[in-house]
């Protein structure tokens, strides 16, 4: 009953988030609806059992990604750009207008179509499983196999960090011209 | 009712939220907002498979390399964005239309 | 492997009884247990956080030679439900540009990212709410919420000062957690285990067996811990988000009354939940000092005093540094993280690692007297 209250919310907690990322017209808004949904798929990944992965989640998005992106929005002038993209320079405004939406909704109505006949197929050829309530810990397992299995994507994944951190530091750094 | 089917719509929904956002929006820390939740929705299927269609990890360890990649094109997309901001003083995704500078 | 305090209370009769008089239904016993323990726990910090501004006056009075608070109750120790009566009763401002839905999140963001660590928080070995598996590891991510909520804050209330607390508070609390979570990270190498019961399993009986005295690595790390989560919880002498002397009161500038509580409250339980992951990390957390077989509620009960203890001595220590040092510069500040303490938290995790192959993860002590 708990893991279904919580599969419950959780979905709720993530696609509401989403929707509201989709449909919000300010940006710094739309920053904390993404932050619902990714504390909802954390949620999620919980009732999967993935007890490391939905820390992770929670540890990389909350504590890092969303704060980077609230600090971009802040470094680079947040709403006032909004009114200035519409009136002077004659673009779509900055969050989206009727038909940079209706060319999304339509793409993503095309996506929908075919994949819903895709899950179907999926979920009919494999058999439901059954499960306890007992969630088995998956850290010492993620440690074995992270160095034992997939050692090489791990080293390269921290060679790929590093190349961020680098690189993400140079490209931001203000340069007299 | 917690079933795969369940799941992989859940994560089928946000894969195409994502992409009206990404294609909606002009903003360009908005487009990121929606990449961010296309590699969720991912990573999410991959957690689901692990559990109900393998008996191994190998689909955390996916998810986890998933969220390494979404953290590291944060950080080098965001500083893009801001090194974009201060040549045109605008986020606009329409005004990068030049590769140089 | 999930320990919580329902599994922990399942053992005794009184279990039994009380499943008979909820119908049998274990789900809902376990959810009501939850329910009790929650709202205790949650009182029971909520209380310490009241005290802390309590103690921070009279110890800061005391420090100064002062008298402190002392017309409320007896030694004034009522006075944080006075302050609390007045901050109820005050009037709640917004300002008019601000951003509505932001401002009224944030100072909820703040008080649900710390009563979330509480969780895992082991006030005794058997009586915590969850020893999760990834124990120490959740209580790291979910208090990066503070952070969040500590930028929305100064962004919402759209004022100069707040905004700069703000991005100072966001900036320091993500920059710090670097050190901290490596500090952490070496414990978890020496205990073999994220999850609280394992980690304070492993420095069971004297004081020489606390990770901090394992070996000397461990002994730094505990400092640069200590060091981290004085800039994390936004404690003096790295209170720049709030420097009164420079931005008015920082983020929280224009937070009027119980919203202006919520912060402040959140601040202190934060530090109590900070001194508490400290204590059960590296000063043995609720061992007692000698092996007693028996396993009564009683004994627990002694468990949580001695975790109380050791977590409120380390509360002293922390607001006594408030009130000794001065303040630091943002550049000093940026440079204490990123040139000093996380350059020697790696070499106190390599160092850590390198002493678990070489010495067989035997303590010093154990090395030393042998047994």
């Amino acid at each position: 009953m708990f893991a279904q209250f919580l599969f419950i919310s959780s979905a709720l907690l993530t696609l509401g988030g989403a929707v509201a990322v989709l449909v919000t017209k300010n940006i710094m808004h739309s920053c904390i609806y993404l932050l619902a949904s990714l504390i909802g798929i954390a949620g999620l990944y919980a009732t999967l059992g993935a007890d490391f992965v939905a820390v992770t989640q929670i540890m990389v998005y909350v504590g890092g990604v969303v704060i980077l992106m609230l600090f971009a929005v802040m470094l680079t002038g947040g709403k006032d750009f909004v009114s200035r993209a519409q009136n002077l320079l004659g673009l779509a405004p900055s969050m989206g207008n009727r038909w940079t939406f209706s060319v999304g909704i339509l793409v993503a109505l095309v996506f929908l179509a075919t994949n819903i006949k895709l899950i179907l197929n999926v979920s009919k050829s494999i058999p439901a499983k059954t499960f306890g309530n007992e969630f088995p810990s998956t850290v010492n397992q993620i440690g074995h196999l992270l160095v034992k299995e997939h050692v090489l994507a791990f080293e390269l994944s921290s060679v790929l960090l590093l190349g961020a951190l680098v690189g993400a530091a140079i490209i931001a750094r203000p340069r007299k011209q | 009712m917690m079933g795969l089917a369940s799941y992989l719509i859940i994560s089928l929904i946000l894969f195409v939220i994502g992409i009206t956002v990404m294609i909606a929006r002009k903003n360009i820390v908005a487009i990121l907002l929606g990449i961010e939740l296309v590699l969720n929705a991912a990573a999410l299927n991959f957690v689901a498979y692990s559990r109900f269609a393998t008996n191994n990890l190998d689909g955390h360890i996916f998810s986890l390399f998933i969220i390494v990649v979404a953290a590291a094109e944060a950080a080098v997309g965001l500083a893009i964005v801001i090194r974009f901001f201060q040549i045109k003083e605008t986020i606009h995704v329409d005004e990068a239309t030049t590769l140089r500078n | 492997m999930n320990q919580t305090v329902v599994s922990y209370l399942s053992q005794y009769e009184f279990y039994d009884v009380l499943l008979a008089a909820f119908g049998k239904n274990e789900g809902l016993l376990a959810f009501a247990i939850y329910l009790l323990g929650g709202v205790i726990i949650v009182g029971l910090c909520a209380t310490i956080g009241g005290l802390g501004t309590f103690a921070e006056r009279k110890i800061s009075a005391d420090i100064q030679q002062r008298l402190g608070p002392n017309r409320v109750g007896p030694y004034g120790i009522l006075q944080f439900l006075a302050d609390g009566v007045k901050m109820m009763t005050k009037e709640d401002v917004m300002p008019f540009t601000a951003d509505k839905m932001l401002f009224y999140l944030a100072p909820m963001l703040a008080l649900v990212g710390v009563f979330a660590t509480l969780a895992v928080l082991p006030f005794s070995s058997g009586l915590m709410m969850a020893d999760l598996n990834v124990g120490i590891f959740y209580l790291i991510a979910i208090s990066s919420l503070v952070g969040v909520s500590v930028f929305l804050g100064g962004y919402a209330s759209n004022s100069k000062w707040s905004m700069l607390g703000g991005m100072r508070g966001a900036s320091q609390i993500i920059s710090y957690e670097i050190p901290v979570t490596i500090s952490i990270l070496a414990v978890t190498l020496l205990a073999g285990g994220m999850s609280f019961g394992t980690i304070m399993s492993h420095q069971r009986g004297l004081p020489t067996n606390w990770f901090i005295f394992h070996n000397p690595f461990a002994f730094i790390a505990g400092f640069v811990y200590f060091i981290g989560a004085l800039a994390e919880t936004n404690r003096a002498p790295f209170d720049l988000p709030e420097a009164e002397s420079e931005l008015v009161s920082g983020y929280h500038t224009e937070y009027t009354g119980m919203r202006f509580g919520f912060f402040a409250l959140a601040e202190y339980i934060e530090v109590f939940v900070v001194c508490g992951v400290g204590a059960a990390l590296f000063l043995g957390g609720s061992n007692l000092p000698f092996d007693i077989s028996f396993d009564i509620i009683p004994l627990q009960l002694l468990e949580v005093v001695i975790f109380m203890s050791k977590a409120l001595a380390l509360y002293y220590v922390v607001i006594w540094i408030r009130w000794t040092f001065p303040r630091l510069r943002v550049d000093q500040l940026m440079a204490i993280c990123w040139k000093y303490l996380t350059p020697i938290a790696i070499f106190n995790l390599i160092g850590c690692a390198v002493w678990v192959v070489v010495f067989n993860g035997k303590s010093i002590a154990e090395l030393i007297f042998g047994h």
